[in-house]
């Protein structure tokens, strides 16, 4: 053999290797964060089966005919379009009056990324999903003034959501002003598509409202146990949180878990039990909606939505969406979960979005409070008349979330998790780096 | 000083140069690879925010700063000699660099005082050979912000009670909403771009002026009053600048001077008054003001010899007018529309009554040449008003549609330019067209914006001549961000608004970091 055919061998060799690593590395990581512990609906052990009502034709709520006549919050066993309801009141913005700071972005996979963070005052004159429920269709349910604090092109700019039951006539769901400091104007604006992302963003109108849950049909698909949702790269061992009343706290991110310190159902070994659904849209509520159906991973006691994922009509998956709770609102007891941060992964565009709600404040407002604050006419007065600081920014974008797990042998028959070739190619190398890898490297 | 031709070259060499190093690198790695390094590297490039604001800020915790450096060019596709009265021997039509610093310091709860300063070179003076070019010998200001005037632009304290607003000292003030100036009324403009002066640049553009501002909030009623002191006329193209009309002619009338409101007579002050009301989806408004027009309108004052023909002596001096103006928004959304399903959609009308606007009037300067005693002015009354629709479309694609009338009420023939009338007839229409989309293969951050404005004059004058405007912007970094443009001016004639305007396409470029 010549010199030049050795040396072919050995590259050949050292690939073959590398490779083997690579693999293995891959399905070490995946074995780690994906334990199988999901269960169909037939497998679920008779503890689940008795808090599960399987039927799909319940009763009809006598003055609106397409909700459960049962009330909410229901009673165990409960039936997939219950357990449907349930997880729709932890939608992203928390539906109780409130204060945070919404630090959010995104990256993409050339490392380029965009930031935002607002001071974020939340007023539900009908707070809950209950309180949307039994809201008379076009109402607005409350008030939301956000004023951006960065980046500084859009510092000082300010939005004003004034969200609306909508119902199958009435689509209208928001109320949408802008004020543009450079333009020193408040302008009406047409609401943003439900199912469209944001520009910049991995998500939708809808993933930050909420969804409708008799938009869906919903079904049970089984049990799974969630051991990891959100994930920070390697490159982040800690985070800084405002805390109300305790000022900036440093927390090392293996510390921070699922659904917060104060949950008494974590397994014995840190897992959090969950109940999978699938939501189909309907055709008749929702026409020519992106998102055929979703997959929907909800913690077993509190509903809490901890992952979802979205498909297209072509089967393929668009988002996965994952989260971490804290019980931030305790007077509510099991509906006092938010969402503490999440990540939305659009895979289209191998677009990562990451939100935190840090310095989360439970508010009573007062009279004056609502008559000043909630108004367009505020805006003009470019009046940040609190300032909610966070330390959650990232410096640059190897701080980046991973992308979630796509758990592929979870539920097969119902979930595609194929992914484009370059996108899969990405996603193992962070799966090996613990970090985002990205295209130069 | 060197030749635009040669200037162009240059940008050429170093744009070869430049991409020679690209594609250098490109060779070591791949394309995306670079764009990648670049866009990982940019990701952090704060370095004003860095190493000026933090520290700062820091150091002085009641002060809070923020500010931006822009560079914004625009290069006419052709240079096109003589054009009516204008040698455009020259090719750039702006080479402006503007620095500004946004300040505020709480002095105690509610009471701050805040600054805006800026400063702007245009090098379009300089940086090319012209002879057309010559309006920075006549007032510098063309050329470079170098009075306390223009360099403070804004200094104001400001006093805040949750129902009451009040702020004295010199400020700007934005009424209305629409795309151009409808009850947009309160402060001049520096109109130096002429037409192509867009709303987003009125920001920059407004003459800020001194005044008392005071809103107080009651309930769903917002009512807002302004004393105003001061006073600053609208400042055109002037004459030797790029946008200088080429229908500008050299006058033969001589001017006795001008007269302006001045701010130690308490009769030249200015007053307005707005209220505001929110209902559910409906949101109107209505506002007065008691002020006077930006612009001087010329009086004859008598008749004297230039050489053997008779000519008018004229002094220019500004008129009071009473502006009512009303606006009003609605938000529904539109359903089961044919293609696209159901759509949000945002209704605005906004719309200025003005009462006693004085116009020169051609016929009664041919009177007063023929020795009748006229000062060489009528009254009349105006309407400007616009209505538009706002869709959401897919894609993430925007759509504006807003029709824009100008009307002079009792027109007659031989009018000149009033405040608020048709442009050089009784009534004008600009159907304006806006569609703007992000492009999801950028991941949204190329986002593409053309307009249409159609200019339709009536009853005499007919088609004036269309303006289009096609933007590409960029972001770079969450501190940068840059723009590419094309402005074109087509159709209509040498006397029109935009037609006056068909030789002068452009292309720009813009470059913004804000800290």
């Amino acid at each position: 053999m010549n010199s030049k055919a050795l040396h072919s061998v050995k590259v050949v060799i050292k690939n073959a290797i590398k490779i083997s690593l690579s693999v293995a590395l891959v399905a070490a990581t995946h074995a780690q964060g994906q334990k199988s512990d999901w269960k169909t609906v037939d497998q679920m052990s008779a503890e689940d089966k008795a808090l599960f009502d399987p039927n799909h034709a319940t009763p009809r709520d006598a003055s609106i005919p397409y909700i459960p006549a049962e009330k909410f919050p229901f009673k165990a066993p409960y039936t997939a379009e219950e357990m449907g309801y349930r997880s729709a009141q932890f939608s992203h913005i928390s539906r109780w009056s409130h204060s945070i700071s919404d630090v959010f972005g995104v990256v993409t996979s050339s490392g380029y990324v965009n930031q935002g963070e607002w001071a974020c005052f939340v007023d539900f004159s009908q707070p809950g999903i209950e309180g949307y429920i039994n809201s008379p269709v076009g109402q607005e349910l409350g008030r939301w003034m956000l004023y951006e604090t960065f980046p500084p092109e859009s510092e000082g700019a300010q939005q004003l959501w004034i969200p609306i039951r909508s119902d199958k006539v009435e689509k209208k769901r928001l109320e949408f002003f802008y004020y543009s400091p450079s333009m020193r104007r408040v302008r009406r604006m047409p609401e943003p598509r439900r199912d469209q992302r944001f520009a910049n963003n991995a998500q939708t109108l809808d993933d930050v409202m909420g969804r409708d849950p008799w938009e869906f049909q919903w079904e049970l698909l089984g049990t799974d146990v969630l051991y990891e949702t959100a994930r920070f790269p390697a490159t982040r061992s800690s985070i800084t949180w405002n805390e109300p009343g305790k000022g900036f706290v440093e927390r090392p991110v293996s510390s921070i878990k699922l659904m917060g310190d104060d949950f008494d159902h974590y397994t014995s070994d840190g897992g959090v039990e969950t109940w999978v659904l699938k939501a189909t849209t309907k055709e008749d509520w929702l026409p020519d909606y992106n998102e055929k159906y979703l997959i929907v991973w909800v913690e077993k006691h509190t509903f809490f939505i901890l992952r979802r994922e979205k498909y297209g009509h072509d089967g393929r998956l668009i988002t996965i969406e994952s989260r971490m709770s804290e019980k931030e609102n305790p007077a509510l007891g099991d509906l006092g979960y938010t969402s503490k941060m999440g990540t939305y992964w659009n895979i289209d565009h191998d677009l990562i979005s990451y939100s935190f709600h840090d310095a989360h404040q439970p508010r009573v407002w007062s009279d004056e409070q609502k008559n000043m604050i909630f108004k367009a006419e505020f805006m003009p007065r470019e009046w940040l008349f609190e300032p909610i600081p966070s330390q959650l920014r990232l410096d640059s974008p190897d701080e980046f979330f991973l992308r979630p797990h796509l758990y592929p042998d979870k539920f097969p028959n119902h979930r595609n998790t194929t992914l484009p070739p370059d996108v899969q190619s990405r996603y193992q190398q962070q799966e090996i780096a613990k970090k985002l890898v990205f295209e130069t490297e | 000083m060197f030749e635009g031709g040669r200037m162009i070259k240059n940008f050429v060499k170093l744009f070869v140069l430049t991409m020679l190093m690209v594609l250098s690198t490109v060779q070591a790695s791949t394309l995306s690879n670079t764009l990648s390094k670049i866009d990982r590297s940019l990701a952090t490039f704060d370095p004003l925010g860095k190493y000026v604001r933090k520290p700062v800020e820091k150091a002085i915790p009641r002060l809070k700063f923020r500010g931006f450096v822009r560079q914004w060019s625009d290069m006419l596709l052709e240079k096109n000699g003589t054009i009516g009265s204008v040698n455009q021997d020259y090719r750039f039509l702006q080479l402006q660099n503007l620095f500004e610093l946004q300040t505020s310091y709480y002095i105690a709860p509610g009471i701050d005082v805040n600054a805006v300063s800026h400063i702007m070179y245009d090098g379009v003076y300089d940086w090319q050979n012209s002879d057309g070019l010559s309006a920075d010998r006549s007032d510098r200001t063309n050329e470079l912000y170098n009075t306390s005037e223009r360099i403070l632009r804004e200094f104001y304290i400001s006093y805040r009670k949750p129902s009451f607003d009040l702020k004295i000292g010199k400020q700007q003030v934005a009424w209305g909403k629409m795309d151009g100036q409808f009850i947009d009324i309160v402060n001049g403009m520096d109109r130096r771009e002429s037409v192509q002066l867009e709303s987003e640049d009125y920001e920059w553009r407004r003459l800020p002026t001194w005044m008392a501002n005071a809103t107080v909030y009651l309930g769903k009623t917002t009512v807002q009053m302004l004393y105003i002191i001061d006073f600053e006329h609208d400042r055109g193209a002037a004459p030797g600048s790029p946008w200088a009309s080429p229908l500008g002619v050299a006058s033969k009338n001589i001017t006795v001077g001008t007269s302006r409101p001045n701010a130690d007579t308490f009769r030249d002050h200015q007053y307005g008054l707005r209220i505001d009301r929110s209902a559910g989806a409906l949101t109107y408004g209505f506002a007065y003001m008691y002020a006077w027009d930006k612009n001087p309108v010329e009086r004859i004052v008598g008749t004297t010899l230039s050489g053997s023909e008779t000519v008018l002596q004229v002094h220019n001096r500004h008129e009071r007018l009473h502006h009512f103006g009303a606006t009003a928004d609605y938000a529904t959304t539109l359903q089961n529309v044919p293609w696209v399903g159901n759509i949000p959609a945002v209704f605005r009308i906004e719309a200025l009554y003005t009462n006693g606007v004085r116009f020169t009037d051609a016929d009664k300067r041919t009177d007063a040449l023929s020795g009748t005693i006229t000062d060489g002015t009528v009254k009349r009354d105006t309407v400007r008003a616009a209505a538009a629709i706002e869709l959401a479309l897919p894609s993430r694609t925007t759509f504006i549609f807003q029709g824009s009338w100008y009307q002079t009420l009792n027109y007659k023939e031989g009018l000149g330019y009033g405040f608020g009338g048709g442009i050089s007839d009784e009534w004008s229409f600009i159907p304006l067209i806006h569609a703007a989309r992000p492009f999801a293969f950028s991941k949204d951050r190329l986002k593409l914006e053309v307009t249409a404005f159609p200019l339709i004059n009536g009853s005499d004058t007919g088609w004036g001549g269309l303006k289009t405007k096609v933007r590409l912007r960029y972001k770079f970094s969450q501190f940068l961000n840059g723009e590419f443009r094309y402005t074109g001016y087509d159709t209509g004639g040498a006397n029109d608004y935009y037609g006056q305007y068909n030789q002068y396409d452009n292309f720009g470029w813009e470059l913004n970091y804000e800290f």
